[in-house]
Formats: structure tokens, sequence, C-alpha cells
């Protein structure tokens, strides 16, 4: 059996499999289908201080090989969080990853500093949703203000800090080291890229807020080509994610530089996606005769 | 009672009217365990361009034959491949899935009204009534004639011809089923027998003008309502409904829901 353990820039991880924020939710309406202490981490959908109400239906739509979503970051706060969902997760074993959102560089630190007494492992600074007005995408295409955050975050909290990219820019490297030097831990990417459906007959977009954010399948390449190049770019430790769907894509993104990989909309097609990637590279290491999941970091021959 | 990804198996996938179809599955956890007004998140296979799953309520169950029914309209690309199944193919489900149709256990006289393809999710609800002795009335409304598809099922499940209209007058009365539904309101309160209890499943702007014609005639109610879904269990807010106490899910929340509560929009 290869050893499948992992450790995400200070998180020790059973194994290389987390789930993309916002998939998920915390982990309970998968319960049946997953025992979230099996992941790597439960990275659990984004979190503001007091809530946010999300945007207007539809809010989805399907696109060839994918999705366009914009929910909006629909959350309870933090408090409500803090109260169900993490003590669910801790009673069940799990590693908690918490994605952390805000409309302002204030909201994250307040976000994180509630955090900071509840059992959580890790931080995803969550700074490219597509989806909301105010913060999110906003502070991850700039790397400024990319900097300012993960610097306010870095001196909230000593836990394990992992930032959250868009692939919304023109140069991914480029925000990937403004994390790195503001004291990002690790960096996770990529989140989704903007899109939108339209409706031809009804001459309408499919999505009420026109735009959207695109995963699955469909993104995979860009994913792998943007890991690629930020782990060439810097020291910092990738999660990487975007379309992966089975043990084979997960090993892709490993080879091209990830230290751990997230399954997101592929939750959505199998409700034991998750689990199933997990199992997928276990199985890969065994055939191809790996024996420790670590070596295959980087791996990539080109 | 947990949810699973069942394994499912074609039976038949009879084209019935237009876009209707009606498709008879194996599926034995489902036809034993589901409640009327739930739901199955259904996969597409072999649709790598189409990932997402489609939600479809059942229709009608077969416990000892362990079987399902769906009756469904083909609307886009999942449905379009779903129409094109062999007798034999096999496809996975999630079931059984959100909150049923809830009557009241004091129902002494219900009435259940069905617009177009939204006849399918009251079928099971009108036989659990009569099996509870409930004295219960049936509207359909359809466009034509040859939509009134679930006509002679309902007339077995309730042994009387449910009432109907048509939108262009080929079957019933001529127009929408609202039309039946005033009348229906004002007979029962001339017999002194108002109903007690009504469940209304069809396009949106028809529920909500049934809602507010069954709210006036002050009969608690209760809508299933529609949404694109992803997930279909919960976890990404996709299909959220405005109601009085703020956004829910259709999937897990719903799809039945009291139609007072609905902030329609």
């Amino acid at each position: 059996m290869a050893v499948m353990s992992v450790d995400l820039g200070g998180l020790p991880m059973k194994n290389p499999v987390t789930v993309a924020s916002g998939t998920f939710a915390a982990g309970q309406e998968y319960a049946d289908f997953v025992d979230v202490a099996k992941l790597g981490a439960v990275t659990t959908k984004g979190v503001s201080l007091h809530g946010w109400e999300g945007n207007d239906i539809p809010r989805i739509a399907e696109t060839p090989s994918g999705m366009l979503n914009s929910i909006g970051l629909q959350n309870p706060g933090v408090e409500h969080l803090c109260a169900h969902e993490i003590p669910w997760l801790e009673g069940q074993g799990a590693t908690i990853i918490v994605n952390v959102s805000g409309h302002s560089l204030e909201e994250y630190v307040a976000v994180i500093e509630r955090l900071e007494s509840a059992p959580v492992d890790a931080y995803e600074v969550n700074i490219s949703c597509p989806n909301v007005d105010a913060g999110g995408m906003t502070f991850g295409c700039d790397c400024g203000q990319a900097g300012r955050v993960v610097s306010a975050c870095r001196k909230a909290t000593d836990r394990p800090l992992i930032v959250k990219l868009t692939p919304n820019v023109t140069d991914v490297t480029e925000i990937a080291r403004a994390a790195e030097e503001a004291g990002a831990d690790a960096i996770s990417l990529i989140n989704t890229l903007l899109g939108m459906a339209v409706d031809a007959k009804a001459r309408k977009s499919v999505l009420a807020r026109v735009v959207g954010g695109l995963s699955g399948p469909a993104v995979k390449p860009v994913a792998l080509r943007m890991v690629w190049q930020c782990a060439k770019a810097v020291k910092l430790p990738i999660l990487g994610m975007g379309g992966i769907a089975s043990g084979e894509d997960a090993v892709e993104f490993m080879l091209a530089g990830a230290t751990a990989v997230a399954v997101g909309t592929a939750n959505f097609m199998n409700p034991r996606a998750s689990l199933d990637v997990v199992e997928g590279i276990r199985a890969f290491c065994e055939a191809e005769g790996v024996e420790d999941v670590k070596e295959l970091i980087g791996g990539l021959a080109c | 009672m947990g949810l699973e990804d069942h394994r499912a198996q074609v039976i038949s996938n009879r084209h019935l009217f237009g876009p209707l179809y009606l498709m008879e599955l194996t599926c034995p956890f489902v036809a034993a365990n589901i409640m009327g007004g739930q739901f199955v998140h259904m996969e597409i296979p072999d649709r790598e361009a189409h990932i997402l799953r489609r939600p479809f309520s059942i229709f009608a169950r077969d416990e000892e034959a362990e079987t399902v029914e769906i009756l469904y309209q083909v609307l886009g690309a999942g449905t379009e491949a779903m129409a094109t199944w062999e007798p034999g193919s096999e496809t996975r489900m999630i079931g059984c899935i959100g909150r049923g149709w809830e009557f009241p256990y004091s129902t002494e006289r219900a009435l259940i009204v069905g617009g177009g393809v939204g006849a399918a999710p009251l079928y099971l609800l009108a036989q659990d009534l009569m099996d509870a002795d409930v004295e219960t009335d049936v509207i359909l409304g359809a466009s034509t004639e040859g939509a009134l598809v679930c006509r002679a099922r309902y007339e077995e499940a309730c042994g009387k011809m449910p009432a109907c209209s048509t939108d262009d007058g080929t079957f019933g009365r001529a127009g929408f089923a609202t039309v039946l539904l005033e009348e229906a309101l004002s007979r029962a309160s001339e017999e002194g027998r108002p109903y007690d209890y009504a469940a209304v499943c069809g396009p949106e702007p028809f529920m909500r003008a049934c809602a507010k014609m069954l709210a006036d005639a002050g009969v608690p109610t209760q809508v299933s309502l529609e949404r694109r879904m992803a997930c279909g269990i919960g976890a990404c807010l996709s299909c959220v409904v405005e109601t009085a106490s703020g956004k829910r899910r259709a999937c897990v929340d719903g799809p039945i829901f009291e139609a007072e509560d609905i902030l329609w929009q």
C-alpha cells in the first residue's frame, strides 16, 4: 500500500484529497455517501462574518462538459459555522479547512479571529470568487490588494494559510508570488473561470447575474496549465483543482506540481466522487509501483 | 432515511404525446420508500458534455414489482437523451430526496390541482388520500386533449373522472384550470363542506394564481416547486426558493412547501 499522506504548507493530510469549497457545504449533506474522516480534509463553503444572501436565481447553467454557477457565496455567517458545522465535522474526525470570504480586508480578518478558538486545521482565503461585487475576485486580480489581504490574515493566525487564486488574470504567477511574499503557506487554484451562457430563443442570459464561474471537466486543461506555471514560480505547496473527477485526473495535477487536490463539480455528478478519487489515486500508485504518493508531486517529465 | 445512489434499469420508455414520455424503471428501494412529492436525482449516462444529474419526481410506484414510473417532458439535452433509452438501459438515481406532500390527519376533503406535467408529482398523493379515505377532487389542466396523459390513471385511483380543462378547448372546459378551481371552491362552499387541504403543481405562474385563490378561500395549500439543481442533496445552493423564513433549498427543504410561505417572484 502506497503512503498516501501529504503536508500542505503545515497542514498534515492523511491523503491528498479535499473537496472544493462550495461544492460540499460543510459535509453533512454528503454524510450518506462520504465518511468525511476518510478525506484528506473537508474544505467548507465560503463563510463571511454575518452571512450573505447570495444572488438571484437562476444561479446555475449546464454548459458543455461543465457548468456555470453564480451562487454568490450565500452563507449564514461564521457564528452559524462555529455552532453547527464545525462541531459536526470535529465529531466525525474530519480535518477541517475553512474557506474565508469577505467584502473587505477587515471582514476577512474578523472571520479568522472568530475561528481562532474553533477546532479548525487551516484556512483557505478566498480572494477569487467571481460572483460577488465587493471582495472576492476583486482582491485576487491585483498583486497589491492580494498581498494586503494575505498579510492581514497572516497576522491574525499561525494556522496554515492557503490562498485561493482566480484564473481570471493575465498572469496567475504574479498573484501567486504576491501571496507567497505576504506570508501564505500554500496556494489553491483554480477558482472558476468567468463565463456566461445565453438562451438564444429567449434572447436572455441563462444566469440571473448574467455572468458566472465555469467549472467541471471543461476547465481541467486550463487548471493544469496554471498549476504547472505556479509550481515553477513559487516554492509554496499547491492545492490543485479544476475538473478533477477521477484518480487519474488527480495524479495529473500532482505531476504538474500540486501537493494535494480538490474535487469540486464532480461531487454533483457523483456524490461519492471525492472518495472515488482517493481510491483512484491509491489504485494508480499500486498499478504504477509508486510507494509514496509524494513521489508524484512535480514529477512531470517535459 | 438515508440517501443512496441506487442502480435503476429501464423496463419501458414510451412516447405519450408531444414532448411527454413515460419511463418505467426497476429500482426496489425507491419503489418501496418514495413518498408522494419526493424526487430522485438521475444520472444521464454516457453524455460527457452533459455532466449534471436531472431531478424527477416519481409519478407512480409498484412496491411488489419493485418499479417506479417517471413522467417526463422533453425540454433539453438531458430529457432528449432519456427519450432514446431502450429497455435494459441502466442508470443511477439518488433517492428518496426531499420533503413530500403532508396532509393533516384531520383532512376530510382534499383538492388536487395539476397543470400540465405537474399532474405527475400529485398522483402518489391522490393514492395516499384515497387510502386514508379522504374525499378527494382532482382538477387537471393541459394545453390540449392529448396532453392530459394522467387522466385515466387519476380516474382509476380516485374512482371518478378528474375535472379537466384544455387551453384549446379540445377536451373538458376551454381555458385554464383556474376556472375549474374557482368553481370547485364555490361549490364546496355552497355544499357547506369546504376543502381543508389542497395540493398544487404546475408552471409557477399557475401555482401562484391557484395559491392566491385557495388562500382567499381559506384552504391550507401545499405546492411543489421546481428549480435548476446541481447536487440535488442540499449542498450547492443552486435551487433556492424565496420564503417568509428566508431562502430555502427546493431539493431538501422542499420540493413541497406551504403555499403561504412562498414569496412568489
